[in-house]
Parts: C-alpha cells; sequence; structure tokens
C-alpha cells in the first residue's frame, strides 16, 4: 500500500502540511490544531518532526477499539475511524505509540489521517519533499527508506 | 480439531480473530450465555449519557461469525470436563472440544447490606441492566449509586448529564483508588462537586428501605438518610468461574494462566476478565477487567488454540474515559506505595503526572485534557519494555517523542 513517509532532515519546518491538513479536514480554517499531521519543533536542538498516521500493518488502536468504530479502507489500507461509531472513549489516543491520534473538540470523537482517500493534500502541499506518498510494501522496505541517523543521535544525546 | 470459545465480548472476539489468522480450517465454536450480537462493555455508560445511540453498542454484525467461520450458540455453559475434554450447557447438551478458551468475563456484585436485593436496585455492568436503566434514567428523577470507582462514576456523570439528581456513596474515604492516585483522585473530586453531584466518601451505608411509593431511603450511619428513586451498585465484579466448579482447572478467585494463555490443563486457555495472567510488572497472576488487557489475552489465546505459539508480553493496566469534563486517565504504577518518585508535567489545568521507580518510568496519571493521553500511547512501549530513560525529566516529551519515531522507522 502507498502511505505517508516522513524525512525530517528535509523539513524545514513551515507548517503548510498542518494547514492542508486542516483545510481538507475542515473544508473552511487552516486552524493548525483541527490537522491530524503535527509539526513538533525542538527549537533548542534545531529539529523539526512532522507526525502522522503509519496506518500499521498491526494497528493497536484498531484492535481495541471498544466501539470497533476503527477499520482498513480496502483501497486506500488507510486505518479510518467511523466517528458516526466513535463514543469518544479514547482508548485509540491511549493505544497510539506515535500520538497520531487526536481529539475532536467539536464531534467530540477522535479523528486521524485517512490519506484523504489517496491523495494526501499534507504531501501535497510540502515544499521541501520532506513528506512523500508512496508504496512501502513490508516493515523492511520501510526501514529501509526511513532510518534517520540523525534522530537516532539527537536521542542517543539526551 | 474443535475449538470452542466461551464468551463473546473483548478477549472472546479477539481470539476468534486470532485463531483464524493462524488456522482458517478447523471447527470454532462460540458459546455465548447473553446472547444476540456482541456489544460492547465500554459503550455503557455512553449509551445512557446519550452520547451514543443504542445501536451503537453492538461491535459485530452477524456476518463477523459467518465470515470467522464460526458456529454461535446462544447457550449457557453449565460444566466444563477438563478430563474428557466436553463443555456442558444448562439444557444438558454436551460438546466436546479439543481446544478450550474460557473468555467468560465477569459479573457485578453487591455487598452485604440490608435489602441491596431488591427491585429498583440495578448494576451497570451488562447490556441488560442499562436495558433496566435506560427507562428510569427517562423518567426519574433522583438517582443513588453505591461505589465509586471508574464504572460507578461513569454512570453517576450519566445520570447528571441528563438532569437527574444524583447522589454517590463511598465506604472509603477516596474516590477511584484502581484509576488515580491520592492528588488526581483529589482533583477529581471537586470536578464532581462542581457539577453538583453529591458525593459522600467515608459514608457506611446501613440499609435500603422500600417506601410505601416504591422509592428507596438508604440509611447512612452517623449522617442523614438519602432518597432516591433507583439505585446503582457499583462496587466491583468477581470473576465467572462457576462452571469450572469441579474440574481440575486451576483457579484462585480467577483461572490462573500462563504467559501462553494456557491453564494448568493443557489445550485449556483463558482470556479476559476471568483470567489471572502475567503483568508487565512481574506479577505472575494479575486480573485486570479492563478491555485492552482482555484483547491482548484473547488474541494470544486465540493463537495458542490454533497452534500457533505465542508469548504475552504482560498486561499493563490503562484506563481512559471522559467524565465531569475532564479526561481521567491512568496507566502502570502511580499510587505512591509503588513508585520511587514522579514529577508532574506542565499540562495548563490539568493534573498529568509521570511516576518513576529504579530511573525507569512505571505509571502515568492524568486529570485534564485529551492530548496529554497521547503520552500514553508513547510511554507504553517504553513503560512495556522497562527501557530506563535516559534523558530529563523536563525532557520527557520530547524524549518519547523521537522514540515514537525511531520505532516506526524500525
Amino acid at each position: 500500500m502507498k502511505t505517508v513517509t516522513i524525512d525530517p532532515k528535509k523539513c524545514v519546518g513551515c507548517r503548510n502540511c498542518e494547514m492542508s491538513c486542516a483545510y481538507a479536514q475542515t473544508g473552511e480554517d487552516c486552524i493548525r490544531t483541527h490537522a491530524n499531521i503535527r509539526v513538533n519543533n525542538y527549537s533548542d536542538d534545531r529539529f523539526v518532526l512532522p507526525m502522522t498516521c503509519f496506518h500499521c500493518e498491526e494497528a493497536w488502536c484498531m484492535n481495541v477499539c471498544p466501539a470497533n468504530a476503527i477499520s482498513r479502507n480496502g483501497e486506500t489500507g488507510a486505518v479510518m475511524i467511523d466517528q458516526t461509531k466513535c463514543a469518544g472513549c479514547k482508548m485509540c489516543i491511549l493505544a497510539c505509540p506515535f500520538g497520531n491520534i487526536h481529539f475532536d473538540h467539536v464531534a467530540l470523537v477522535s479523528r486521524k489521517c485517512d490519506l484523504c482517500g489517496g491523495d494526501p493534500q499534507c504531501v501535497k502541499h510540502c515544499i521541501a519533499e520532506a513528506l512523500n506518498f508512496e508504496e512501502i510494501d513490508d516493515l523492511a522496505e520501510r526501514k529501509r527508506i526511513g532510518i534517520d541517523e540523525r534522530v537516532k543521535m539527537l536521542a542517543k544525546k539526551q | 480439531m474443535t475449538t470452542i470459545i466461551i464468551g463473546n465480548s473483548a478477549a472472546g472476539l479477539a481470539a476468534v480473530k486470532s485463531f483464524r489468522k493462524y488456522n482458517q480450517t478447523d471447527e470454532l465454536i462460540l458459546i455465548s450465555k447473553e446472547g444476540g450480537l456482541a456489544y460492547s462493555r465500554v459503550l455503557l455508560p455512553y449509551v445512557l449519557r446519550e452520547k451514543l445511540p443504542y445501536e451503537g453498542l453492538f461491535i459485530r454484525e452477524k456476518a463477523f461469525y459467518e465470515e470467522n467461520k464460526v458456529t454461535y450458540i446462544e447457550k449457557e455453559v453449565k460444566m466444563v470436563d477438563d478430563v474428557n475434554k466436553a463443555v456442558v450447557l444448562t439444557d444438558e447438551t454436551k460438546i466436546s472440544f479439543d481446544k478450550l478458551i474460557l473468555a467468560t468475563g465477569s459479573f457485578a456484585v453487591a455487598p452485604p447490606i440490608e435489602g441491596i436485593k431488591q427491585e429498583g436496585i440495578y448494576h451497570m455492568w451488562t447490556k441488560a441492566d442499562v436495558d433496566a436503566l435506560l427507562p428510569l434514567f427517562a423518567t426519574k428523577k433522583k438517582m443513588a449509586v453505591l461505589g465509586s470507582g471508574f464504572v460507578a462514576l461513569q454512570g453517576a456523570w450519566a445520570a447528571k448529564t441528563r438532569g437527574l439528581d444524583v447522589t454517590v456513596i463511598e465506604l472509603m474515604d477516596r474516590i477511584m483508588p484502581s484509576v488515580l492516585d491520592v492528588k488526581g483522585a483529589t482533583i477529581l473530586t471537586e470536578k464532581i462537586k462542581e457539577t453538583g453531584v453529591v458525593l459522600k466518601t467515608g459514608t457506611v451505608t446501613e440499609r435500603f428501605e422500600k417506601l410505601e411509593d416504591g422509592t428507596f431511603k438508604i440509611v447512612l450511619k452517623d449522617q442523614e438518610p438519602v432518597y432516591a428513586d433507583f439505585i446503582v451498585v457499583g462496587t466491583g465484579v468477581r470473576c465467572n468461574i462457576g462452571m469450572l466448579e469441579g474440574s481440575g482447572i486451576a483457579c484462585d478467585r480467577a483461572v490462573l494462566v500462563n504467559e501462553n494463555m494456557e491453564t494448568n490443563v493443557a489445550g485449556i486457555y483463558a482470556a479476559g476478565d476471568v483470567a489471572a495472567g502475567p503483568t508487565t510488572f512481574g506479577d505472575v497472576h494479575k486480573v485486570h477487567v479492563l478491555w485492552p488487557t482482555a484483547v491482548e489475552m484473547g488474541e494470544i489465546a486465540g493463537a495458542n488454540a490454533a497452534g500457533k505459539k505465542l508469548e504475552y508480553r504482560g498486561s499493563l493496566n490503562m484506563n481512559v474515559t471522559q467524565m465531569y469534563d475532564a479526561t481521567v486517565a491512568s496507566m502502570g504504577l502511580f499510587n505512591e506505595n509503588d513508585i520511587d518518585g514522579s514529577r508532574e508535567m506542565p499540562v495548563g489545568e490539568g493534573y498529568l503526572k509521570v511516576c518513576y521507580k529504579d530511573e525507569k518510568v512505571v505509571g502515568v496519571c492524568l486529570v485534564g485534557d485529551s492530548e496529554s493521553v497521547s503520552l500514553f500511547g508513547k510511554l507504553r512501549p517504553i513503560i512495556r519494555k522497562g527501557e530506563v530513560i535516559d534523558c530529563e525529566p523536563e525532557k520527557l516529551e520530547q524524549y518519547v517523542n523521537r522514540k515514537a519515531f525511531q520505532t516506526a522507522k524500525r
């Protein structure tokens, strides 16, 4: 399946991805907190890290959801939340090891990246090619594409 | 080969899915005492609160059983014959098995208080309980809740949201000892009181008297009585192990299982509320009565019954809900006696405490906002692996964010 991959080395922290996501989700605003992609900013280390759902093969959020509201889209492979089934219990937010599920304070349910139905807007509006929409066959492939030495180094430095 | 799963909730359903992942051919029978489509206990308070429509309770369609080639039997198991490998139903039907998964769950219990067993006094543990409570929530004015655990307080919040007058009576001097530390409980107590729910901790209930008009007078020790139209008892649960009486399956209030979710009898497994298994913190046999633990245990039991040897890495308790306008969550160890130290994280008006033991993060508890819950998710694998956090506490959030990213890329 194709998914959004992240290369923090290229990210310049412009936050276009957040704004385009917010607009794609709401259809009316570019408010960052409405986005499903989040750019974490560590100015001390001159480091920015955009994070969005990896649509895990073994999606723990999907397995644990007590409302069975999370499923995988057959076409895009995206792990999706059915907001009409979601009770807003937040167990998925607690389950996601990457912090990629957020709470919708208007609908009072969880929300996350849905790959924009196969045309992710964050990727389209990324000015630095830090975000890409590409084929990921398995974890080994992801490893080859994604290992980021700088992240490792910084984590060690702390 | 025939595998029987007893139980149609978190553990049983996870076991079905996991079993079929590794074994598409063997016969799979699921027996449920409650019958009907599977529903989610977690959602019961949300339905009472009208956050979710009643139909939202049901978490599997009929097609689920067909797709997974499950023979679904809506009957009660009376007895498990572990020697002859068969279950006996209450209608005396006998069904043989090669593998058995006990996912029988738990039932609500009431303390021995005079008058507690009578019409008008309910639990909030099953769909049947909620079926009985829904019309009362719509028509009655005053509800009393006995107990102040996770379920009891969610029930009280649901009733308050629906406009009822609610009194919560708790024997202990604090609320929710298994979900929050003392400070978190104190903060939540204030929030509960702000909403107008009357919360009486350290209160001994002497008896429930039914008055002529069908309402209740609850007689308390050294306090004025409380009056209520109906009462919800949320004072804990016990494992459903009645059907194992006389069998050779080792139990100690729960079914004892190893890291494969297997009991002392080969080929018989247990998972979910009924099972006492290993935990992240080294306990050998511990019961959780938590949805995520039940799902994880069910996956392990299903796989092993299907012939795929999988080991459980141990359960890690986690709770989360929204109530009294706060997100209340906890994970791992957070009570003072279980930890070496703790640190409060800055999260606006909320309370978020990260707990340490032997330089490892061992737990978190929160009364605050939903964004803080994502820290729980990121810390969960770190707590599970027992990793030493080699960063200054104030940099914890950055540390876990990076750790999460590294893990994802690995």
